[in-house]
């Protein structure tokens, strides 16, 4: 075996296994965008009771209905944040400190909505099957408020589009890391699961 | 000889690939509906003595090469008395050193990622709660948690993690629920 075809072998190897590692490891760029039907909603657009009352948030994440720890603890801060940031509540109570105050309960649930989108209810602002490899992923917002043993709940909606590799986005939408875009997510959805509920009165 | 190197060098390869770590248990967190059953009453409660029994799992379960290892101190005798804590804590019902204590050993402790489309895991326990150090509760709680998996191990091994945790969350809950509990945690309750 001469020294040229030996150099030549070792580099395909080389080469071979660079490649291994970089598909197993992921080196793939996904790019994420948020669906635009669900309306932006604000501080603004929240009906601030005159007398706000304090509140213990209680929140969960779950993926297709099973409970997500880790998202769960992710996720929580901005919810609670959120809240604060409202001015709908006097303060936002430790944990089970809220006698006075009501309970807001919030629960978002992250469920595949790629197939069907339409018949699971989610009125997204894409057509499917315009991006070849475009996964959509929904996010349930179910959120309750109860003050003495009066409860008023709201559901509300939203989506996720990502895109992987080379692909092409969603025409129209700014392309997001998927960290971000999950985080503006979740605000939408609280701000907008807010807005219900002050505009039904649950907050009076 | 240079065959023997080759599948040495394969081998280190697969296993550096396959990540075969070992991972602590997911920092638990309370369940909404663990939570609101807990709401129902205001008894403050403290959280006594962990254990496992004798040739229960507590320190490490597998999940395709890779493991899981229990709470604050590896085990998973602890893991399951924080989460009490935690879940208590929520409530506002936490209280060190209450009158009333619940305490509890691990009596099974078992989880399956191995499943090509679903995991399991299967967790009993002994809880017993006190109240001036006369036993005024003690029931033997078994649940099974099973969720969605996958064939590929980068998607079953996270899979699990959080399996494990949601399988503390829904033994805590049945806990919760047992209407004997809650009379034993209620203040002037009597011993049975």
């Amino acid at each position: 075996m001469s020294m040229s075809f030996r150099i030549t072998h070792a580099a395909r190897l080389l080469a071979l296994a660079t490649m291994m590692i970089a598909g197993l490891s992921g080196c793939i760029s996904m790019k994420s965008y948020v669906d635009p039907a669900l309306p932006k909603a604000g501080k603004g657009d929240l009906v601030v009771a005159p007398d706000p009352k304090p509140v213990q948030v209680l929140f969960e994440f779950r993926s297709k209905g099973a409970a997500n720890a880790a998202a769960t603890s992710q996720i929580r801060p901005r919810v609670v944040a959120v809240a604060a940031e409202s001015g709908l509540f006097k303060e936002i109570a430790s944990a089970g400190e809220a006698p006075s105050g009501g309970v807001l309960k919030v629960m978002i649930d992250n469920v595949a909505i790629t197939d069907n989108a339409a018949a699971k209810g989610f009125g997204t602002g894409l057509t499917f099957g315009l991006v070849g490899s475009m996964v959509t992923d929904g996010y349930v917002c179910t959120m309750t408020y109860t003050r003495d043993g009066k409860a008023t709940e709201t559901t509300v909606k939203h989506a996720l589009h990502s895109t992987i590799g080379n692909k092409a986005g969603p025409e129209g939408l700014t392309p997001m890391t998927p960290a971000d875009a999950v985080n503006v997510i979740m605000d939408q959805l609280i701000w907008n699961g807010l807005k219900d509920l002050s505009t039904k009165g649950a907050f009076e | 000889m240079r065959t023997s190197i080759r599948l040495l060098f394969c081998g280190a390869l697969l296993a550096a690939l396959a990540g075969c770590v070992s991972t602590p248990a997911l920092t638990y967190q309370p369940s909404i509906d663990n939570t609101e059953r807990l709401l129902s009453d205001r008894d403050k409660l403290d959280v006594g003595r962990f254990d496992a029994a004798a040739g229960v799992e507590n320190r490490r379960l597998g999940m395709r090469g890779s493991s899981l290892n229990g709470g604050a101190d590896g085990t998973f005798a602890t893991y399951l008395k924080d989460a009490l804590a935690t879940e208590l804590r929520e409530a506002g019902r936490f209280q060190p050193m209450a009158a009333t204590v619940v305490s509890g050993r691990l009596i099974e402790n078992r989880m399956s990622a191995a499943g090509a489309s679903q995991g399991k895991a299967t967790l009993a326990a002994d809880f017993v709660v006190t109240r001036g150090g006369e036993q005024v509760y003690t029931r033997t709680i078994r649940i099974e948690n099973t969720w969605e998996s996958s064939f590929i191990g980068a998607i079953a091994i996270p899979a699990a993690i959080t399996g494990y945790s949601a399988s503390v969350q829904k033994l805590l809950g049945e806990l919760f629920a047992d209407p004997e509990f809650r009379r034993a945690t209620q203040t002037g309750a009597i011993a049975n």
